[in-house]
């Protein structure tokens, strides 16, 4: 048992609220857990040492709570810092059909809706999603009613601030035949540890928007997932944003609970200096006629170290299924590390899927000839390189955050290159 | 304009260039004949700063500064156009975003505005009937799937648009239909203002009944043998290069 695991036990225990029976099971479970080290395959390139080592000085002055405003998004904002929910729901006015309310304060009847997620829908196996079983104290839950359509996007942003740990819940039912946009966006940059782990249960016919912006640079440390269970012929078009911090983590299951679900799943990450992002994503077509289009792409510059492993798991009966993984990676530098994994389990046999990964390194060729041109080597790099990431940014559905993103993501490759 | 003095170049490791020298003055036409393999090609991306060639010895002036000490990008702001015998294929990329940054990265260096996509493309417009190409050839990925003589063009648009001092076209005129050759021809007269300076590598006498040469310097074997007036390119034209003697011959050659 390791120290730092012990100390989670500890403090879990001694945790008393209304998910306390819930909080119990996970507690066995991480008593019988042994620390992962870097022979476990779900850590094989990621090392948790920087997370034993961390020590936490809080610093007295606090970060600001401001989150930059999104223009022309028009957003319900749910603001956490350090895993505490800052905004007042209930001086929010909600549209119909759609209730929130925070983990801490729920009412009896959010309470009944929580506890049909909390850890009903994220799997077991994932060490720090059973961590923040045992010591989230405050979140969110999401509900919408069956055959309501949420025009506003919800966002919700945590902030980490220097020396701070935090833990923090989103719980989310869509309603059959319903629809929602979710934003989940975590930041960060000093000393920090968060984990921030979300449910969605997708009603039959609805449908779910979904953006996981994991934007913790520097010493911020994260660990998360989403982990999203489609009903029948439910619709999920998900988006993932990485950034790369001394440790970040981010595990996604896409479990398909009813058949003629679709699926589409998009990842970017940029990483630069020596950054490091983990993505483990897992499909599950445990139903038959179920689509699933899953596009990791990412730029690794520097002595960044990417790590992505895409795991397709075709159950028996799951006839029909749809399924396609593609990981595209360009490496700019000779010290950066991309270890990319695809996983394929298929136990039917009438299933078409795809799977491909490639790592393509600089044109030099296209570089010199673009230069030979007066355009400057950055630009020309972002002009080559930037076309594969600005693909999945134009496939974003919400127009105002892909242009909030666009500049974001191109000043950071900028940045990767010059250094 | 540009003074090159006992360039010796090798790339891995061949030793292609062996004491070259040029002197180009501004205004001035020089075109540069030599047998395949002779080393003009190599002496083109030197100028242009492509990486992988070694300069060992020698030294290259261009308008007052260092050459060979500037990265690729600022030998271009400064007005050094080199037209490919290969151009480069870019899908992914358009010819017209592409022409676009480049215009702007030279009007930065003037210090002046960019153009809007509005400017840009009327002025594009424009270079694109100049050298006779269709304009859907600016939406294409940049020479992708050009046709040899449509890259040559393609090329010559660039230079129109990118107004250099310094023009070093290297055998733009081979490939090309007659209608072509009278186009590129058309493209360095139009260009020729008394300022900019030419640098035409050719095999044929034919480009340069179009554009007139102050100077015809024969290549061989890493370095200029032999410089002359017009007159030059036509007794090559006749005779060939035999009378770079067994030596030379046979090393171009080889
Ligand atoms: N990367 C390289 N590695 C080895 N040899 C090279 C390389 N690049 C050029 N060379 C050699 O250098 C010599 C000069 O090449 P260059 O392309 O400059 O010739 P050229 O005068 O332009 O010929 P042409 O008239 O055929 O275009 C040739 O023998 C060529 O094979
Ligand atoms: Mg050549």
């Amino acid at each position: 048992m390791s120290q730092w695991l012990q100390q989670v036990i500890d403090r879990g225990q001694a945790i008393d609220d209304w998910l306390s029976p819930v909080r119990e099971q996970a507690l066995e479970s991480l008593r019988q857990t042994n620390w992962p080290n870097r022979r476990v395959e779900a850590w094989k390139y990621t090392s948790l040492v920087p997370l034993e080592q961390l020590t936490l000085s809080s610093d007295s002055t606090k970060t600001s709570t401001d989150i930059a405003d999104i223009e022309g998004l028009n957003s319900l904002d749910l603001i956490f810092v350090d895993g505490e929910l800052q905004s007042d729901i209930t001086a929010m006015t909600l549209p119909e059909g759609l209730h929130i309310s925070s983990l801490r304060d729920a009412a009896d009847e959010q309470k009944t809706t929580a506890k049909a997620l909390f850890s009903q829908i994220k799997p077991q196996r994932h060490l720090f999603g059973l961590v923040n079983d045992v010591l989230a104290e405050d979140g969110v839950i999401i509900d919408i009613d069956a055959d309501s359509h949420i025009e506003r996007p919800v966002r919700i942003t945590n902030l980490s601030t220097q020396g701070q740990e935090s833990h923090h819940r989103v719980l989310v039912r869509l309603g059959n035949r319903s629809s929602v946009t979710v934003i989940e966006q975590g930041q960060g940059e000093q000393a920090s540890l968060s984990t921030g782990f979300a449910e969605y249960d997708i009603g039959e016919h609805a449908q779910l928007e979904h953006y996981r912006m994991a934007m913790h640079t520097h010493k911020a440390i994260h660990i998360g997932g989403c982990h999203f269970s489609l009903q029948e012929q439910a619709r999920l078009n998900s988006t993932l944003v990485g950034y790369g911090s001394q440790l970040s983590r981010v595990d996604v299951d896409i479990i398909h609970n009813g058949e003629h679900a679709k699926a589409k799943f998009n990842a970017i990450y940029l990483l630069g200096e020596s950054e490091h992002f983990d993505l483990h994503s897992t499909i599950e077509h445990a139903v038959p006629n179920g689509t699933t289009e899953e596009n990791a792409r990412g730029i690794v510059g520097d002595k960044a170290k990417a790590v992505f492993n895409g795991r397709i798991h075709i159950h028996r009966d799951a006839q029909k299924t749809l399924a396609e993984l593609n990981n595209r990676n360009l490496l700019l530098s000779r010290r950066g590390q991309i270890n990319t994994k695809p996983e394929l389990e298929i136990y039917a046999d009438d299933v078409q899927c795809a799977h491909g990964a490639t790592v393509a390194e600089i044109e030099e060729e296209a570089l010199y000839y673009l230069r030979s041109r007066g355009i400057s080597r950055s630009q020309a790099l972002v002009m080559l390189n930037f076309g594969f990431i600005q693909e999945l940014v134009n496939q974003m559905p919400n127009q105002a955050l892909a242009h909030w993103l666009q500049p974001k993501l191109q000043a950071r490759f900028a940045e990767m290159e010059v250094k | 304009m540009l003074k090159i003095q006992n360039l010796h170049a090798s790339v891995e490791q061949k030793h292609i260039l062996k004491g070259l020298n040029l002197d180009i003055k501004p205004g001035e036409v020089h075109a540069i004949m030599g047998p395949n393999g002779a080393g003009k090609s190599t002496l083109g991306y030197i100028l242009s700063g492509r990486e992988g060639y070694e300069v060992s010895e020698g030294s290259v002036d261009f308008q007052g500064e260092d050459l060979l000490e500037m990265e690729i990008e600022d030998r271009a702001r400064k007005g050094l156009f080199l037209a490919f015998q290969y151009p480069v294929e870019i899908p992914g990329v358009s010819n017209m975003e592409f022409m676009k940054e480049s215009v702007n990265a030279m009007r930065e260096q003037r210090g002046e505005e960019p153009l809007s996509a509005a400017e840009f493309l009327k002025k594009a417009k424009e270079a694109c009937k100049q050298v006779q190409l269709p304009l859907d050839f600016l939406k294409r990925g940049v020479n992708e799937g050009f046709s040899g003589g449509e890259k040559k063009r393609n090329e010559l648009m660039q230079m129109i648009l990118l107004e250099p001092t310094l023009c070093i076209l290297d055998e733009s005129d081979s490939g090309l239909d007659i209608d072509a050759l009278q186009v590129v021809a058309n493209g360095v007269n139009s260009q020729r203002d008394g300022k900019r300076s030419f640098i035409v590598i050719t095999h044929y006498q034919r480009l340069l009944d179009y554009i007139e040469p102050d100077h015809v310097h024969i290549l061989a074997n890493g370095k200029v043998v032999k410089s002359g007036d017009a007159s030059l390119a036509k007794e090559v034209e006749k005779e060939g290069y035999a009378f770079l003697g067994q030596d030379n011959a046979e090393e171009a050659g080889a």
